[in-house]
């Protein structure tokens, strides 16, 4: 069989690299597979920065006004260690603003993305490997300028993630740079994006055609495009709102407006116009933070449950049904916004209709699991977590999507438990599931199952009990970003529920040792894995692992479809897309 | 590679630990002492200690301040106000000001909580015990109904809110802890003063032609007559507070307009407030502007920043001076320090009367108060007498006048032809 | 250990549908409720709330019984080699399609009545948000705002009648603030530079909480008031109150304390 190369080949592929300098193997590197464990890594840092984050916001929902340990003290607190309510709100606004646009969106489309297009498609790099390095060393000036913020006077950017001005225009310095990191993150996702359509387009190996594709690759590609076009937008409104900032414009601000005793600014925008554009690019946000997880989802569930993906096109389609519905639903975020009602309705039927791609996706998982054999690795653990959550978060967005009831729970942590169920106990399960399943690819070594579990069951467990009594909260109308609610008297009898969240809550970062651990431990001393641990179709399971310099170590053709587990034609229950079938195999010893 | 990594595990490592094992390394807020004042008065390091002692042991902490007897403050209301703002304990109901205050006036009260700075205006400084909005003469203390009503009232057009909704109870004892670190901070600059003039050093010579130097510590609990200088300075401040309630502006009766005047009658009264705006005897329209939009006079101070420009002015003075000796070059040094510390200058730009916002409240009495007395610590002059039997710039009568005509100037169109004033036609004629 | 996973999704559904029998219990559920419509949203988030619960419970539950029975070891059968169905496709294209458009076509009556269609009147208060307070002016005895005799008030504290049709206009003074009255099931951003319009009909008198719900500032939680809605005579005596307490000139001085 054309398959079944000695790794040798690629072991002479790994020394010529490791003769060149350090420096351009693993720092500047042109390799797919490098930029994409650079921004891996990145990654996981800021994830834990954002976590941290979010324990000083849990802190003071469970302990308000109680002075906080140590990263109270690094983070300037008012006299006496307390968390001085500008530090709430910046503690809220820089949570949400890392683990959007540092973790999530590059996790996905920069890490996974670059690590997986090549070799699941059958190419040796990107189309523009410049490009691509250009892309991950674009996010440093922002992660430094975003880091940067913090320290500046007034502390990092206090506007909230979504920056509505005027107020994110009485911010200081910390907005400004909160804004020019967001260029940055930007020009980094369209660098991204160019080079991954351009890549999926151009470079597929032969006899991988577009309906050949595994679902990852395709949520990639709908990802960039989804970015690729909505992007702009948010550039360009960033860049309005720094002028308004900076150089005294007045596209956000309202005529003869005035804040704090200030003079008067000139005024004469519309601060809705803000909104419509944020959302405009913001909602599709939603589906780049989401479509690659789905993707990854969908080759997991499969490889596991040793069965062909149930719907293969209907998924493919539904993606692109999602991107297609994903630029008309922005409205949604401003049903009481002030916005004509009448638009309300209009957004309202088509949020509705936007929740369907996604109900044909989870139906889809369950008929792929359905009549299976699941081999409950921790991947698939985690990639059927993702299901299960998926339908408590997709189902919780109808709720705001109904406009009548979205008057009431609009802005309270209703909200907070939808996106965190779709973000955190969705896409970061997918995450989660798509390092333990690509590790061995990724490190030529198998991740420890046993650690994995545990991490599993502790994080299932635990982001269960800190997000689920959050839609309680929501019905109660607790608001978000409230610094102190409890001298509200409608909100006085939530401390002890919100007390029981945050224990969760810090429980639930510490449980992430366990991932920690294996994953630096594993590092370094997993147990070698072949090309092809899991026994899995994909293409990318065929090249050595680690893939050499140039991923493949014979020309990859490709003859069928990723997801043919237990095909009759075969004797073993996978089918890799490069094996030939029993007719042809035969031409080719030939 | 695998260097980065370590260093990153060794970093996680390192500050989980910190985190879990860091709890309860806060240390519990402190008075900060006035340096502006300290250093104005070169006030040694030394001096400085003891001076946060006597006031320790006549005041306390934040966590436990205390108050003598001779101050008359509720000691219930204090332990109330003060102490941290959470608690295990079930049914806490403390901490008061450090929930509901701290955030921008501080813990000392002296105006430099962690939201200060961003705030126009700064949030006021306790410590001069000065106060604007109040029913009493000029240079008198407010009252406790005073402070009580900015509290529920709020002071629209600035960042300071309501508290209407706290139970009165709490109100009350947030008004006692107010009052409380008023005294604290007079009393700090009292006893700086004090040393400054009666203390310093001692020069003793001895038989022998030597001369000794030495300090005279403020040590007031060895020292009979500096304990009962103190306690009089402490009564000096005592009874000014005590007094306010004898200072109120009331107006006289025959001098209110009716109550059932008739519109031309208020119409009347507009009119002669109006002239009186632009008159000589109240002269408004100099700082309000000749438009009422508060853009007549905008390069005045108020006290609070007066207090800073000196210490600012003096401080740059010194740093011209050519010849320094080592004591003033300390000074210098330490004056240094403590202007950078201080928030940058702000102009006390009078109120634009066209929009209806009435920082010291909304009613007739307020305006004419504001009249009346004057807005203590600001530009703001006394229209009336400036303690009680003083000589009066206005008649109650002519005051109540402009009251309706200011109250009258949101509903009237700006763009209306104002009344030439006596300026401009002079500067015509010319 | 084997049915261990299968076990541990099958609590989804358990406590998660435990969660909603529980909270009412503990007194967490949704605020009294003291208007007409604030009944409609209620019920309309219940009827979804039981159209999802039901989508939610199916589907965890089928998770999990696939879990139970398809786990590789017991299954000795070879895998279905099926690569989905075009029947079921449509079916569960349909189903959910119809389902989403008919909630939206439900909503829209209770949304047209919340947001589209106010009382005709003139306002009985102006609020305004501003950093950070809500202030609340009366129109005065002439009904009209901005006028003379306008009441404003700074204390946080709204008063309005009881079971009448109450046209308030909101407003912003500096940044974006979110008017929320979560007893009456009541939100609407104000934005400053333009005039917003809430309308309700409280049906019990009482005080309820006033919340800011939209990110404004350092001081954002600060933002409390408080409605009170009385009845009407009670209203109209609180209305010269404030307007005699307003108009007031006489300083009433507190008796000096003999000691």
């Amino acid at each position: 069989m054309s398959t079944v190369t000695s790794d040798t080949h690629s072991a002479a592929h790994g020394e010529h690299a490791h003769a060149s300098s350090f420096l351009k193997t693993y720092v500047f590197s042109l390799d797919h597979k490098i930029i994409g464990l650079q921004f891996l890594f990145s990654t996981l840092i800021w994830f834990f920065v954002g976590g941290m984050l979010a324990l000083g916001i849990r802190w003071q929902l469970a302990f308000p006004w109680r002075p906080m340990p140590i990263l109270g003290n690094l983070l300037a607190t008012a006299e006496g260690g307390q968390i001085a309510p500008e530090v709430y709100t910046m503690l809220v606004t820089m949570h949400a603003t890392v683990m959007i646009f540092f973790v999530i969106i590059p996790v996905l489309a920069g890490a996974f993305g670059n690590f997986l297009i090549p070799l699941m498609i059958g190419a040796d790099d990107m189309a523009v490997p410049f490009l691509n390095m250009a892309s991950y060393w674009v996010m440093w000036p922002a992660f430094i300028v975003m880091g940067m913020s913090f320290f500046v006077e007034g502390g990092a950017s206090q506007g909230g993630w979504t920056a509505y001005p005027p107020f994110a225009l009485t911010q200081g310095d910390g907005q400004f740079l909160w804004l020019i990191g967001l260029t940055l993150v930007g020009i980094s996702s369209m660098m991204g994006s160019v080079n991954y359509m351009t890549t999926i387009i151009q470079m597929r190996a032969p006899g991988m055609t577009m309906f050949r594709l595994p679902m990852t690759i395709w949520a990639m590609f709908i990802t960039a495009i989804l970015q690729a076009f909505a992007l702009p937008v948010l550039t360009a409104a960033g860049f309005m709102q720094l002028m308004d900032l900076k150089m005294g414009t007045g596209f956000f601000i309202p005529e003869g407006w005035t804040t704090n005793n200030n003079p008067m600014a000139s005024g004469g925008g519309q601060p809705l116009l803000w909104q419509h554009l944020f959302w405009f690019y913001s909602h599709p946000a939603v589906y780049i933070m989401i479509l690659p997880a789905m993707g990854m989802v969908s080759d997991i569930l499969s490889t596991f449950s040793r069965k062909p993906l149930f719907g293969y096109k209907p998924m493919v389609y539904s993606i692109s049904g999602i991107a297609g519905l994903g630029f008309i639903v922005w409205g949604h975020h401003m049903f009481v916004s002030g916005m004509n009602p009448m638009l309300g309705m209009t957004f309202m039927v088509s949020t509705m209709m936007i929740a369907l791609p996604s109900a044909i996706k989870t139906f889809n998982w369950l008929g792929t699991m359905w009549g299976g054999k699941i081999q409950f690795t921790t991947p698939m653990l985690f990639a059927i977590a993702f299901v299960s959550m998926f339908i408590i978060g997709g189902l919780s967005g109808i709720f705001m999507a109904a406009t009548p009831i979205d008057i009431f729970i609009h802005d309270t942590y209703y909200i907070v438990a939808h996106f965190h169920y779709v973000l955190f106990s969705g896409t970061a399960m997918a995450v989660f599931g798509g390092i333990y399943y690509w590790f061995p690819k990724m490190f030529g070594r198998m991740m420890n199952e046993s650690l994995g579990k545990i991490h599993f069951t502790l994080t299932f467990v635990l982001m269960n009990c800190v997000f689920f009594p959050m839609h309680i909260l929501g019905m109660v109308g607790f608001p978000r970003r409230l610094a102190d609610p409890y001298h509200y008297e409608t909100f006085r009898n939530l401390l002890p529920l919100n007390q029981f969240i945050s224990y969760c809550a810090f429980a639930l970062v510490a449980s992430q040792v366990f991932f920690v651990l294996n994953f630096f431990g594993s590092m370094f001393f997993g147990p070698r894995a072949g090309r092809n641990p899991w026994k899995a179709n994909g293409l990318e399971w065929q090249a050595p692992s680690p893939p050499g310099h140039g991923n493949f170590d014979f020309q990859p053709v490709i003859y069928r479809g990723p997801y043919e587990y237990g095909s009759p034609e075969v004797e073993e229950d996978y089918y890799p897309q490069t094996q030939p079938p029993p007719d042809k195999q035969e031409d080719v010893s030939q | 590679m695998s260097h980065s990594v370590k260093q990153f595990v060794s970093a996680v490592a390192l500050l989980s630990a910190a985190f879990i094992s860091g709890c309860d390394s806060v240390d519990p807020p402190a008075f900060r002492m006035n340096m502006v004042e300290a250093v104005s008065y070169e006030t040694s390091s030394d001096y400085q200690q003891e001076i946060a002692d006597v006031l320790g042991a006549l005041f306390g902490t934040p966590d436990e301040p205390f108050a003598l007897p001779e101050t008359g403050l509720d000691q219930s209301k204090l332990t109330q106000s003060a102490g941290a703002a959470w608690s295990d304990e079930e049914g806490y109901n403390y901490g008061l000001y450090r929930k509901h205050c701290v955030h921008c006036h501080g813990v000392t009260g002296d105006g430099r909580g962690a939201t200060a700075q961003f705030l126009n205006p700064y949030p006021r400084d306790y410590r001069p015990g000065v106060y604007k909005f109040k029913s009493t003469f000029n240079a008198a203390k407010p009252t406790d109904d005073d402070l009580h009503r900015v509290l529920i009232n709020g002071i629209p057009g600035t960042a300071m809110p309501s508290f209407s909704l706290l139970p009165g109870s709490e109100v009350e004892s947030l008004v006692e802890y107010v009052k409380y670190l008023s005294y604290r901070g007079e009393m700090e600059t009292k006893l700086i003063q004090y040393v400054f003039n009666e203390l310093g050093e001692d020069e003793e010579e001895a038989d022998d032609g030597t001369i000794t130097v030495t300090r005279i510590p403020l040590d007031p609990a060895n020292d009979p007559d500096q304990r009962d200088a103190v306690m009089e300075l402490l009564a000096e401040v005592v009874e000014e507070w005590d007094a306010a309630n004898g200072m109120i502006v009331a107006p006289e009766e025959e001098s209110i307009p009716a109550d059932d005047r008739s519109p031309e009658e208020i119409l009347a009264s507009v009119e002669k407030g109006r002239e009186l705006f632009y008159g000589k005897a109240a002269n408004c329209y100099t700082c309000h502007g000749p438009t009422g939009l508060g853009d007549g006079q905008v390069d005045d101070y108020d006290n609070w920043q007066k207090a800073h420009k000196k210490f600012l002015d003096e401080t740059v003075k010194m740093a011209d001076k050519d010849e320094l000796d080592d004591y003033e070059y300390a000074l210098l040094g330490q004056r240094e320090e403590v202007s950078e510390s201080l928030y940058p200058l702000r102009n006390a730009i009078p109120r634009n009367l066209r929009q209806g916002v009435y920082r010291g409240g909304n009613r007739r009495l307020d305006i004419f108060r504001r009249i009346y007395a004057g807005i203590a610590g600001s530009p703001m002059p006394a229209g009336g007498p400036t303690g009680p039997g003083a000589k009066s710039a206005l008649s109650e009568a002519e005051m109540w006048s402009i009251v309706d005509y200011v109250l009258s100037l949101p509903y009237e169109p700006a763009s209306q032809p104002q009344k030439v004033t006596p300026k401009y036609t002079e500067a015509i004629a010319r | 250990m084997r049915r261990f996973w299968s076990v541990l999704f099958l609590l989804v559904p358990i406590l998660g549908v435990a969660t909603f029998v529980a909270a009412p219990y503990y007194n967490i559920w949704f605020p009294k409720d003291v208007s007409e419509h604030g009944r409609t949203i209620d019920n309309l988030f219940m009827f979804i709330l039981w159209l999802t619960g039901i989508v939610f419970v199916a589907t965890e539950l089928t998770l999990f019984y696939f879990m139970w029975k398809y786990d590789e070891k017991s299954t000795k059968t070879p895998v279905k080699f099926s690569h989905g169905s075009h029947a079921l496709e449509l079916v569960w294209t349909i189903l959910p399609a119809a389902t989403l458009l008919f909630i939206a076509i439900y909503q829209m009556e209770a949304w047209a009545s919340a947001k589209m269609q106010p009382p005709d009147m003139k306002p009985l208060v102006e609020v305004t948000g501003r950093q950070f307070n809500w202030d609340f002016r009366y129109p005065g005895p002439d009904n009209e705002l901005y006028t003379e005799d306008d009441i404003v008030r700074t204390d946080g504290k709204l008063y309005l009648p009881v079971n009448e049709d109450v046209l308030l206009r909101i407003t912003s003074l500096d940044v974006l603030h979110s008017f929320f009255l979560p007893n009456l099931r009541m939100k609407q951003d104000v934005i400053p530079g333009m005039q917003q319009s809430m309308w309700f009909k409280a049906t019990d008198t009482g005080g309820y909480d006033i919340v800011c719900a939209e990110l404004c500032g350092w001081g954002h939680y600060k933002m409390k008031g408080r409605v009170y809605f009385l009845p009407r005579e009670k209203y109209e005596m609180k209305l010269e109150e404030m307007r005699r307490e307003q108009n007031t000139m006489r300083a009433e001085i507190p008796e000096e304390d003999d000691e």
